[in-house]
């Protein structure tokens, strides 16, 4: 990739990136079993009367897809920030342990709680956070080095999905609830979830943005970046906070959410280079459409069986992530 | 005032280790750091810089103690190009050489001032890379890549620049290059350089100031002609060579050791107690014994004949030769065994044993060596 190259492939992504959003937005107001025309969308949103097409759209597909794009803008955002404060293309949300900690929140809560399934948003939340803030110490030894922080992550995940799979085997009576969530989906989500995730997720995507000058230095290296008058334990522990943060409000209300955080910002990567001023916007962007898309393909494709989003975007990425490996990647 | 100063830098990290170092970095100077492989060049820098901190001691910049100094204030001050070639984002020249204006530069600001980019332009003219400033750092070669992150620490616009081993991986041309440029910015800008040097000569060349180091600790100091003498390299560098100046250039040749593998012998001792008195028959009864000195192998004979006060004298018979086999060989040579054929042991043999030694040879050039120590006086 040369610069005249990358020049055009910026303007291309993010002027496409944009559009994508929008389109996914309409598409997903549009698109279902009962097709709603853009004339009607129009008039549902502006002037919603009790018509069941309004209904549809502002109540049900509406939020829906707000929620997917968020989700999707939270995911890349999160994958973004941890390829670069790890400066390993594979880093993703799981690493730091918001899935495997969101999920071990949702299964006890559901088992213990089961009449307060409400609560499993919060209760996900929190547990993604405190598992990546009991990862983030493990490594600590005089500073926390990605290698180690990497290690920590594996070695926890490891523990909390054993812990999760012995609590599901035992209380498999109590779990059906959690298991759509588990496998990731939109279904059924509404604008009370959306306000529960909508001030964490724009706090949080605001702060993507601030954090997109530390990435760019820390991506030089420790040493680099401290000799550039960086406080560099302190940006890391704050930018995986920050990863921890976003990636817990998605999983939260979205479940587990996988190949999100890994793959788009890996593909953006590919596409426009390294300097997080373009490729944070373009994964935001790209995340967030991607998901509302499949989330509308997965409601749509086999209706009236409805997939989880999760298990679709799994089955299209895996094999997209493999082409990419196969493609020439610059990461050393 | 001093640059930069360290007092009783003491660190122990594994391999790594400094004890009591006591440097001094003179102000608006080109100081070089030398010293073998692993002595702690770039353990000093990078504990100057605070990329690491010491177990004891302390260092003082500017005559300010460096944790007086915030991490950003820091990088407006002392600016280093470590020696690690850690993984490099896919940038371009020249915003790889921005970066190098971030300690100048607000958290939120996207745009870069005049006077950045004066710096920046400045820097890539400095270390001529100006014309790739387009190009993708990865595809540049190696010297380029190096001369690209010179430039930029140099856009960090401090007043102490340190480089470990800033020539590495250049050619000899784009060396001097390199080295050219940073004496005139030494000279225009009176910036303080410090670099890790691993050639002598143009450490002596380019640079005010020599610090050398040895296993950890500070050889010596000073003027490099002071510095860099015969007893110095062999000291710090273990190795016989040499030297004299033509101009600032120091000419270092290095004596070819003459054996360089180390050697063993094996000292075969044969050691006779005999009736007090009959030494001489034994000597002589030694002598008959053929042919010794023409076998291969053969180093050496001595006859160490010992009268003392016990009821008894010793004589030792030490032949010397290069390896066992050697012995033994001659021990089933004809003329041995010829000689050996029809004698018994005489009655004046009291006892008798041999005792086999094998011992590692240093030949130590000892005129060379008294010769060196009057030429570093």
């Amino acid at each position: 990739m040369n610069i005249k190259q990358r020049t055009k492939r910026r303007k291309l992504v993010l002027l496409i990136a944009p559009i994508l959003v929008i389109a996914s937005l309409l598409l997903g107001l549009m698109a279902g079993s009962v097709p709603v025309a853009l004339v009607d969308i129009w008039h549902a949103l502006t002037a919603r009367g009790d018509s069941p097409q309004d209904t549809i759209v502002f109540d049900l597909r509406l939020p829906r897809v707000l929620i997917g794009l968020l989700t999707g803008a939270c995911l890349a955002a999160s994958g973004a920030i941890l390829q670069g404060v790890m400066r390993n293309p594979l880093a993703d949300p799981g690493v730091i342990g918001v899935s495997s900690g969101a999920g071990l929140a949702a299964v006890i809560t559901m088992v213990l709680l089961p009449q307060l399934s409400y609560l499993l948003p919060a209760a996900a939340f929190l547990g993604a956070l405190v598992s990546s803030v009991i990862i983030y110490s493990l490594s600590w030894d005089k500073g926390a080095s990605p290698g180690k922080i990497v290690l920590a992550g594996i070695a926890l995940n490891a523990l909390i999905g054993a812990i999760m799979n012995g609590v599901m085997v035992m209380y498999s009576d109590r779990i059906q609830a959690v298991l759509p969530w588990l496998s990731g989906g939109l279904n059924g989500r509404s604008w009370h979830h959306l306000s529960f995730m909508l001030p964490y997720a724009l706090v949080g995507l605001v702060l993507s943005f601030l954090a997109i000058k530390p990435v760019n230095l820390l991506m030089l290296g420790d040493d680099s970046a401290k000799l550039l008058g960086q406080k560099v334990e302190l940006q890391r522990m704050l930018l995986i906070l920050l990863a921890s943060l976003l990636a817990g409000t998605a999983v939260s209300v979205a479940g587990l959410i996988g190949f999100v955080g890994l793959i788009v910002p890996h593909a953006i990567r590919l596409m426009i280079g390294d300097d997080y001023r373009f490729l944070m916007p373009a994964s935001i962007l790209g995340g967030a459409a991607l998901v509302a898309l499949a989330d509308t393909a997965a409601r749509t494709v086999l209706d009236p069986v409805e997939l989880p989003v999760g298990i679709l975007l799994a089955v299209l990425g895996a094999p997209f992530f493999l082409y990419l490996l196969r493609k020439r990647s610059n990461w050393r | 005032m001093t640059a930069a100063e360290t007092k009783g830098l003491t660190l122990e990290r594994g391999m790594f280790k400094l004890t009591d170092v006591n440097a001094i970095i003179p102000n608006g100077k080109i100081t070089a750091i030398v010293g073998p492989n692993g002595s702690g060049k770039s353990t000093l820098l990078s504990l100057i810089t605070g990329l690491s901190s010491p177990d004891e001691g302390s260092i003082t910049i500017l005559g300010k103690p460096a944790e007086h100094y915030s991490r950003a204030d820091f990088a407006r001050t002392v600016s280093m190009l470590p020696q690690s070639k850690e993984f490099m984002p896919n940038v371009t020249v020249r915003e790889l050489i921005e970066y190098g204006r971030s300690p100048h530069r607000s958290m939120f600001s996207q745009r870069l001032s005049k006077e950045d980019q004066d710096v920046i332009e400045w820097a890539m003219r400095l270390m001529r890379i100006r014309r790739h400033d387009d190009r993708m750092f990865h595809t540049l070669s190696g010297g380029e890549q190096q001369k690209a992150r010179i430039a930029m620490a140099l856009a960090q616009r401090t007043g102490l620049l340190l480089l470990d081993e800033p020539t590495t991986y250049l050619d000899i041309a784009h060396q001097l290059e390199v080295l050219e440029a940073l004496v005139s910015l030494n000279r225009q800008q009176q910036t303080t350089v410090v670099m890790v040097l691993h050639d002598l000569q143009q450490a002596a060349a380019y640079c005010d100031h020599m610090i050398a180091m040895k296993d950890g600790e500070i050889h010596s100091a000073g003027d490099p002609r002071t510095v860099i003498t015969k007893g110095f390299m062999r000291e710090v560098y273990e190795l016989e060579a040499k030297v004299s100046f033509d101009g600032h250039y120091p000419i270092i040749i290095p004596v070819r050791k003459q054996n360089e593998e180390e050697q063993t012998m094996i000292i075969v001792t044969n050691t006779s107690q005999i009736v007090k008195g009959s030494g001489d028959k034994l000597v002589e009864r030694f002598d008959r014994i053929g042919k010794v000195e023409q076998m291969e192998g053969f180093l050496g004979l001595e006859v160490l004949w010992t009268q003392n006060l016990k009821e008894y004298d010793e004589v030792a018979v030490v032949t010397r030769w290069t390896s066992k086999d050697a012995f033994q060989a001659w021990t089933k040579s004809e003329a041995f065994r010829e000689s050996h054929k029809h004698r018994n042991i005489p009655d004046y043999i009291l006892d008798n044993k041999i005792t086999f030694q094998e011992v590692k040879i240093k030949r130590n050039p000892i005129t060379e060596a008294a010769l060196g120590e009057t030429a570093a006086q």
